[in-house]
């Protein structure tokens, strides 16, 4: 009787290892990947069956800077994902009110519609917003990559600020304007500070897309319009991996920075402003 | 100066399929405090919402202070409100929150500072100004939003069930204090309630609505002792209902035959033997004697079914005659116990014309 009763607690805890083991596995195995990039981009004359590099050294990221022009980069992607931002929360404010605060007809469908460009494979999406936009000579500007952009980051917006609007108390606003605010004063001291987690919520998001999207700038993009991802992927075929290492490396931090961001700021309780007693 | 504050004429609401407010008439003077009183989903908040301007009526106009401002936007009609549901501000202070209709105002910071901090003196809620809405008790964001909508001291006062989110102590407590303020202020409200002993306690008027319709207008003891109907006599107090015929008429008194009874009545105006009338006797007003009690008039023999103790009073369910079923409540100093042969003295009967079939 004890035996089999410590034989099952052995298995219990033989479970809770296993479980335990292969989630370390697995995040190794996600991380793992990355780990060899970073190591990567800081060893030097780390070559055939080393475990470890024989030196460290920051001279690729200097290289990566200098060849790879990344401030110049840099700025190209900041300027596209700055405008990509700043339309798809616009169209995201006035759709998302639109889906939140009426009774569309056809609700659903218009939903769906505007859920397309993320459901297509980017590379169909892209080939047809290439062609389009050569003929609107929009390759090679910072708008047209920037509105490339904007098909999948503003679906984005809409959704995030349709559920927003909807979670918008109409009692509230009525309330404000018995307290006697008109339509603008009501906007301004009700309604946006109520939707202002989701805005910036739909912003974060809006932003790590354009700043992570490849396929759509790689159809768009000229000489002027390298963006990260992109400058990353040619060093690639530059051969330097070392050098294509560092970049990435580079490219990743924005991105640690805004989910540390997220992290901290965007409490959940935060971004529904709920009260009580309802 | 007319005497009226707010004035419905005829106001007409239709929603797909049912109408929430059916030509609805009502005149509130200036200074009273009106109850409207009514079941749940007559039309109640509708009124009130045709009245802030947030929908529109369908017919009907509406007038403030004589100025007609159905066509008026919500912002610039002037009026503090209690929403039923608090409908305060989440991502204000309560400070901010009682400010709001000052800072709309454009009124300056200190005068403001000092507007608020007596508005929220008033809802005893000094301590307060920093909280949220989510931080405080149901009872205390119902007194924050009883504060914003007395800051700025509006003419109109409209209150949605502000207490219908309380414990009953709170509740009466709050009563008072709301009648207290109004009073003091000198202002006109509208208090909506489906509670009868909130609405009888509180108003100079009250009006009671049943499907979008105003039923009667009257004060307490009008609508109390004198209800126009059977649904108002329903829905104010308890009440023992009886069908039956005129059997005679003699000046100001009439004999009325119903379920084998004579019950003497005073008469109603045009009434002719044969009429079909409805009794109506509330349990507070039928005594209760001994068996042996002589016959006299409209005292009737009766049997206890079921008593209730209810403390300061007993509530006594009798068996009238052939099968008629009483309601009565006596004094709890002297009992009758169930099985028990009773009479009973009606010394105030009333009744109004029944339909006939
Ligand atoms: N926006 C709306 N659309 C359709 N019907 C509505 C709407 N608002 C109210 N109604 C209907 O109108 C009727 C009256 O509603 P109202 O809110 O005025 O009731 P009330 O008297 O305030 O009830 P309660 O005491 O429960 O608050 C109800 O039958 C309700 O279903
Ligand atoms: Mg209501």
């Amino acid at each position: 009787m004890t035996l089999l009763k410590a034989y099952l607690r052995g298995l219990r805890e033989g479970w809770f290892v296993l479980g335990y083991t292969l989630c370390v596995c697995l995040s190794v195995f996600i991380l793992a990947p990355f780990l060899m990039i970073a190591l990567r981009s800081v060893g030097k004359g780390w070559f055939g069956k080393l475990w470890l590099p024989p030196q460290l050294t920051w001279d690729w990221y200097r290289w990566a800077i200098e060849v790879g022009n990344i401030p110049e980069v840099m700025k190209n992607t900041l300027i596209i994902g700055v405008i990509a931002v700043a339309v798809s929360t616009v169209i995201g404010i006035f759709a998302g009110w639109a889906f939140g605060r009426r009774q569309l007809p056809g609700k659903e469908l218009l939903m769906a519609i505007v859920l397309l460009p993320r459901m297509i494979p980017p590379i169909t999406y892209a080939l047809g917003v290439a062609k389009i936009f050569y003929t609107l000579e929009l390759v090679d500007t910072h708008l047209g990559v920037a509105l490339a952009h904007v098909s999948v980051c503003a679906p984005f917006a809409i959704l995030v600020l349709s559920a927003t609007f909807e979670g918008l108390d109409e009692r509230v606003l009525e309330a404000a304007s018995v307290c006697g605010a008109n339509t603008v004063k009501r906007f301004f001291y009700v309604v946006l500070p109520l939707i202002m987690p989701g805005i910036l919520a739909s912003m974060l998001f809006s932003f790590t897309h354009s700043y992570n999207e490849f396929t759509l700038t790689l159809l768009t993009y000229g000489p002027n319009t390298v963006t990260l991802p992109v400058r990353t992927y040619l060093a690639v075929g530059d051969g330097y991996w070392e050098i294509t290492s560092a970049m990435a490396v580079i490219m990743v931090v924005p991105s640690l920075a805004i989910l540390a961001m997220i992290q901290r700021r965007a409490k959940p309780e935060k971004l529904v402003g709920g009260f009580k007693g309802v | 100066m007319s005497d009226a504050m707010i004035e419905f004429r005829e106001v007409t609401k239709r929603y797909a399929g049912l109408v929430a407010n059916d030509r609805l008439s009502l005149t509130i003077r200036r200074g009273e405090l009106m109850t409207l009183l009514g079941p749940s989903g007559c039309g109640k908040t509708t009124a009130l919402r045709c009245l802030t301007g947030t929908i529109r009526p369908d017919a009907g106009r509406i007038l403030l202070d004589g100025r007609d401002v159905t066509e008026v936007a919500t912002h610039q009609r002037e009026l503090g409100m209690v929403f039923q549901n608090f409908a305060l501000f989440p991502h204000m202070t309560v400070r901010d929150n009682v400010g709001f209709p000052l800072m709309i105002r454009n009124l300056r910071k200190e005068a403001r500072a000092t507007r608020v901090q007596e508005a929220l003196r008033l809802v005893r809620l000094e301590g307060y100004a920093e909280h949220y809405p989510r931080q405080l008790s149901g009872g205390q964001q119902q007194r924050v939003g009883l504060a914003r909508a007395l800051v700025y001291r509006p003419k109109v006062l409209l209150l949605d069930e502000p207490l219908s989110n309380l414990d009953a102590k709170l509740r009466e407590e709050m009563r008072f204090e709301i009648k207290e303020v109004v009073t003091r202020l000198g202002i006109t409200a509208m208090y909506v309630t489906h509670d009868q002993a909130e609405a009888l306690a509180l108003s100079d008027r009250v009006a009671i609505m049943n499907r979008g319709r105003l039923q009667q207008l009257g004060t307490p003891e009008e609508i109390y002792e004198t209800p126009n109907s059977r649904f108002v006599a329903e829905f104010i107090g308890l009440s023992n209902f009886l069908e039956g015929r005129v059997a005679s008429v003699r000046g100001a008194t009439m004999t009325v035959t119903a379920s084998g009874l004579s019950i003497h009545t005073p008469s109603l105006p045009e009434v002719a033997p044969g009429h079909k009338v409805l009794l109506f006797v509330r349990p507070n007003e039928i005594e209760i004697l001994p068996a042996a009690t002589p016959a006299d008039t409209n005292v009737f023999p009766a049997r206890v079914e079921k008593t209730t103790y209810l403390g300061d009073t007993m509530d006594y369910r009798l068996m009238l005659g052939e099968g008629v079923e009483l309601r009565v409540q006596a004094d709890a100093r002297h009992r009758y116990g169930a099985g028990e042969s009773v009479r009973l003295r009606w010394p105030r009967v009333r009744s109004w014309r029944a339909n006939e079939e």
